[in-house]
C-alpha cells in the first residue's frame, strides 16, 4: 500500500522545517537567547506558534481515533485540551509573563528560593516530556505505516532519529515562524479534507452511527492486517483471505465461523457487502446509543463513566498549564496584558481546529468499519480520504493529512526533546552546547526505545497520561506559587513529589495491566481524579506546617507576579535580575 | 564530563517595562514599603484579579461538569438527536467552543479595565 504522494509530502514538511529551524543557527539555552525570543511578537502570530506547538499526535491523529473506537465521549479530551487554556488564561498567563521566569523550575526555584525545588521541578519536566513523546514516536509510526507499509516500528525510529539528529545538530529550533506556519498546516491539512468528505458522504450520517447493529461494512471491502490480531466475528460469513488465518497460511474463498480467529501479520481478509464487521477481541463492540454517549467509556465500558469522564477533564484541563514546552512560548509576549490576549487567541484557535476531529470520528464509524476490525482505528484520518474519495483526489487527500501529521509530530516532539535536552544539561549536567547535544542524543535514543514498548496503547491514553501527571505537578505549583501567600518550598516539594509518584505509579500500572475492570480500572488509568486533589491537599498542608520557610522576600515576589508593568517601580527592574551562585 | 569552566548560573528574569521609564508616584513607594499599607493594596489587587479570575472560572467549570452529570441522571439525553444530529456530536463536536472562547475575550476585557481602575486608584494618591 505504498502511495508516493504521501511520502513526498512527508519529506516535503521535514525538510522544509530542516531547513528553516537550520536558518535559525544554533539550540543554546544562554540568557541572550532568551532575550532574542523576549522579542515582541504580535498576539496573533504568537498565538498560532503556541498552537502549533500544541497539536500533536493526539490532536490530529488520536482524538478521531479514540471517538471512533470508545464513542463520542472520547471527544472530551479535546474539550479539555481547549479548555486548559481558559484556566491558563484565567490563573496564569499574566502573573507567569510578569514574573519573567522561562522555565517552570526557574520559576519555582524564583518564587520560593530553594535549589532543591528546582531539581524536584527539573525531574518532573523530564518525566512529563518524556511520557508525551512517546505518543509522538507511535503517530509517526501510524503515518508512514500508512504511506509505505511495512511494520509500525520503522516510522517511531525515523522520527526519533530525525529529531534528534535535529535538535543535536542545533537545527529545528522551535521558531516562532516555523510553529505558527506549522499550525495553518496542520488545520489546513485535517479541515479540507474533512469538509470534501463530508461533501462526498453518500448516506445520512445518523442511520449508521446511532443504529443499534455494531457498523456494517457499505461495501465488498478488503482490511489489512500490518499487525497480527485476534478478531471476533458475530456471524458466519464467507469472505476471500490471504495470508495467515488461525495458524494456517490461506489463500482463495473461506468461510470464517462464528467466534474468535487469528490472524496473522500482514493478511488481508475481504468481506462482502452488508456483512457486519468483526472487531479486535479486545476491544469493545458498540452499539449506536452507547457510542453518541457523551460521557468516556474506557475500553467501551459504561461502569463509572462519569468518574471517568470526570479524571479525563481534571487531567486535560489542569494539565494544560503544566506542559514545559508550552509555557516557554509565553515569554515571546510583550507584556502581562499581551500574554491574556495571546493565551484567549490560541483557545479562539484550538476551538476551530477540534471540530474536525469529530467529523472523522463519524465518517470513520459510517465509512471505515474495517479499521475496528483490524485494531487500526488511530489512523482514520489518515486513511479515510483514500477509503472515501478514490482516485486521485484521494491521493492527494491523503498526502494533505500525513504531511499535517507529521508537520504535528515534528513540532511537539522538537519543542518536547529542546525542553528535556535543555532541563537535563542545564540543571544536571552544568550547562553548555556540548552538555546540551549529548543530552539530547541519550534522551532521544531512550525514548525511541521506549516508544517501541507502547505501540499497542492509543495515542490518545499516552498523550492522557502525559496530562495527567502535569495536573498532578505543575498545575497546583503554579496556582499555589501565584496566588497564596504562605506557599513554602517545602510544600512545593511534598507536592511535586507526591502527586508526580502517584500519577507515575498509576500509569505505569495500567500500562503493565493491573485493574482493568470496575474502580481500579478507572483509579489507575485515569488516575487524575485522585492525585490531582491528593498534590493540592500536599502542598497546602506542608506550607502551612513549614511556615517558617515562606521567602522572607514574598511580598516582592508577589508584587513582580500582580502587578501591571506600567506602575513598577524602577528599581524593581534592576531587583529582577536576579544573579545566583552555582549550586 | 566537560573540563571548561562551568559558569555561574544564572536565572534569566524579563526586564519590567516602564514607559518612559520616569519616576515613580508617591503611592507606588508605599506598595513596595513592607508595612502594613503597602501589603494591604496588594491584597487588594489580587483579591480583585482573583475574584476576575473565578467569575470566569465557575461558569466555565459548570459547563463542563455538568453536562457529563446531567447525561447520568438524564440517561435519555445521552441519545437525543437534534436537527437528525446526535446531541453529544453537536456539543462535544462544536458547540461547547464558541462559549469557551466567549468566556476568554470577556476576562481579557474584565482584567485589563480592573488593572487600568489599579493604576488610577494608584495616581490618585
Amino acid at each position: 500500500m505504498t502511495e508516493p504522494a504521501s511520502v513526498i509530502a512527508i519529506v516535503a514538511v521535514t525538510g522544509i522545517t530542516a531547513i528553516i529551524g537550520a536558518r535559525g543557527v544554533r539550540v543554546a539555552r544562554t540568557p541572550a537567547d532568551f532575550l532574542v525570543a523576549a522579542r515582541q511578537v504580535p498576539a496573533p502570530l504568537n498565538a498560532s506558534a503556541i498552537s502549533g506547538e500544541y497539536l500533536s499526535a493526539a490532536s490530529f491523529l488520536g482524538v478521531a481515533g479514540l471517538a471512533m473506537l470508545e464513542g463520542l465521549g472520547a471527544l472530551w479530551y479535546a474539550v479539555g485540551y481547549a479548555a486548559g487554556y481558559l484556566v491558563l488564561l484565567a490563573a496564569v498567563a499574566a502573573p507567569l509573563r510578569r514574573f519573567g521566569a522561562y522555565t517552570i523550575p526557574d520559576f519555582a526555584e524564583g518564587r520560593l528560593g530553594s535549589s532543591a525545588l528546582r531539581r524536584a521541578a527539573t525531574a518532573t519536566v523530564i518525566l512529563i516530556c518524556g511520557f508525551y513523546l512517546l505518543p509522538q514516536l507511535k503517530g509517526a509510526g501510524v503515518t508512514l505505516q500508512v504511506a509505505v507499509g511495512g511494520p509500525v516500528w520503522i516510522g517511531v525510529v525515523v522520527l526519533g532519529a530525525i529529531v534528534t539528529l535535529g535538535i543535536a545538530s542545533g537545527g529545528m529550533k522551535g521558531i516562532t515562524f516555523v510553529q505558527a506556519f506549522q499550525y495553518w498546516l496542520k488545520i489546513v491539512a485535517i479541515a479540507v479534507p474533512a469538509l470534501v468528505l463530508l461533501a462526498v458522504v453518500q448516506h445520512p450520517p445518523v442511520s449508521t452511527v446511532t443504529g443499534p447493529a455494531p457498523p456494517t461494512f457499505a461495501h465488498r471491502t478488503a482490511v489489512e492486517f500490518p499487525q497480527p490480531e485476534v478478531i471476533t466475528v458475530a456471524a458466519v460469513v464467507d469472505v476471500t483471505t490471504s495470508g495467515e488465518i488461525d495458524g494456517v497460511a490461506r489463500h482463495g474463498p473461506l468461510v470464517l465461523t462464528k467466534g474468535n480467529h487469528r490472524v496473522g501479520s500482514g493478511a488481508t481478509i475481504t468481506f462482502p457487502a452488508h456483512s457486519p464487521a468483526p472487531h479486535v477481541a479486545a476491544n469493545p463492540v458498540m452499539t449506536g446509543a452507547a457510542w453518541t454517549s457523551p460521557l468516556l467509556q474506557l475500553g467501551g465500558r459504561p461502569d463509572h463513566a462519569l468518574a471517568a469522564t470526570y479524571g479525563v477533564l481534571l487531567a486535560t484541563v489542569l494539565g494544560a498549564m503544566g506542559l514545559p514546552h508550552i509555557l516557554v512560548r509565553f515569554y515571546t509576549n510583550r507584556d502581562g496584558q499581551a500574554a491574556r490576549r495571546t493565551t484567549a487567541f490560541v483557545l479562539l484557535l484550538l476551538g476551530c481546529f477540534y471540530i474536525f476531529p469529530a467529523v472523522f470520528a463519524v465518517l470513520g464509524r459510517m465509512e471505515a468499519p474495517g479499521l475496528y476490525t483490524s485494531g487500526q482505528t488511530d489512523s482514520v484520518v489518515l486513511v479515510l480520504p483514500r477509503i472515501m474519495a478514490g482516485g486521485e483526489l484521494g491521493v492527494v487527500l491523503g498526502a494533505l493529512v500525513a504531511a499535517g501529521a507529521f508537520a504535528a509530530f515534528l513540532s511537539t516532539s522538537s519543542g518536547l526533546l529542546i525542553s528535556m535536552s535543555g532541563a537535563l544539561s542545564h540543571d544536571i549536567m552544568g550547562g553548555g552546547v556540548r552538555a546540551f547535544r549529548s543530552s539530547a542524543i541519550a534522551i532521544g535514543i531512550v525514548m525511541t526505545a521506549l516508544g517501541l514498548a507502547v505501540l499497542n496503547i492509543s495515542i490518545n491514553v499516552l498523550v492522557g497520561w502525559a496530562f495527567a501527571i502535569a495536573a498532578s505537578t505543575f498545575c497546583p505549583l503554579l496556582l499555589l506559587g501565584i496566588w497564596w501567600r504562605r506557599f513554602t518550598w517545602v510544600g512545593a516539594i511534598g507536592g511535586l513529589l507526591l502527586g508526580g509518584l502517584a500519577s507515575s505509579i498509576a500509569v505505569l500500572l495500567t500500562i503493565m495491566g493491573v485493574g482493568t475492570t470496575g474502580w481500579p480500572a478507572v483509579l489507575l488509568s485515569e488516575p487524575a481524579i485522585w492525585t490531582v486533589p491528593l498534590a493540592f491537599l500536599t502542598m497546602i498542608v506542608l506550607s502551612l506546617v513549614s511556615a517558617r520557610a515562606i521567602p522572607a522576600d514574598v511580598t516582592q515576589q508577589l508584587l513582580a507576579l500582580h502587578l501591571p508593568e506600567r506602575v513598577r517601580l524602577p528599581s524593581a527592574a534592576v531587583r529582577e535580575l536576579v544573579a545566583q551562585p552555582g549550586s | 564530563m566537560t573540563s571548561e569552566p562551568v559558569p555561574a548560573r544564572q536565572v534569566v528574569r524579563s526586564q519590567a517595562r516602564r514607559p518612559g521609564g520616569r519616576a515613580s508616584t508617591p503611592a507606588l513607594d508605599d506598595l513596595y514599603e513592607p508595612d502594613a499599607y503597602g501589603r494591604e493594596l496588594l491584597t487588594s489587587l489580587m483579591r480583585a484579579q482573583g475574584a476576575a479570575c473565578l467569575t470566569v472560572l465557575l461558569p466555565a467549570l459548570a459547563l463542563l461538569a455538568l453536562y457529563p452529570l446531567l447525561t447520568a441522571i438524564f440517561p435519555w439525553l445521552a441519545t437525543a438527536q437534534v436537527l437528525g444530529l446526535p446531541l453529544t456530536l453537536l456539543i462535544l463536536g462544536g458547540g461547547i467552543y464558541p462559549p469557551l472562547v466567549l468566556l476568554g475575550y470577556w476576562y481579557v476585557r474584565r482584567a485589563e479595565r480592573l488593572e487600568q481602575q489599579f493604576v488610577e486608584l494608584l495616581k490618585e494618591q
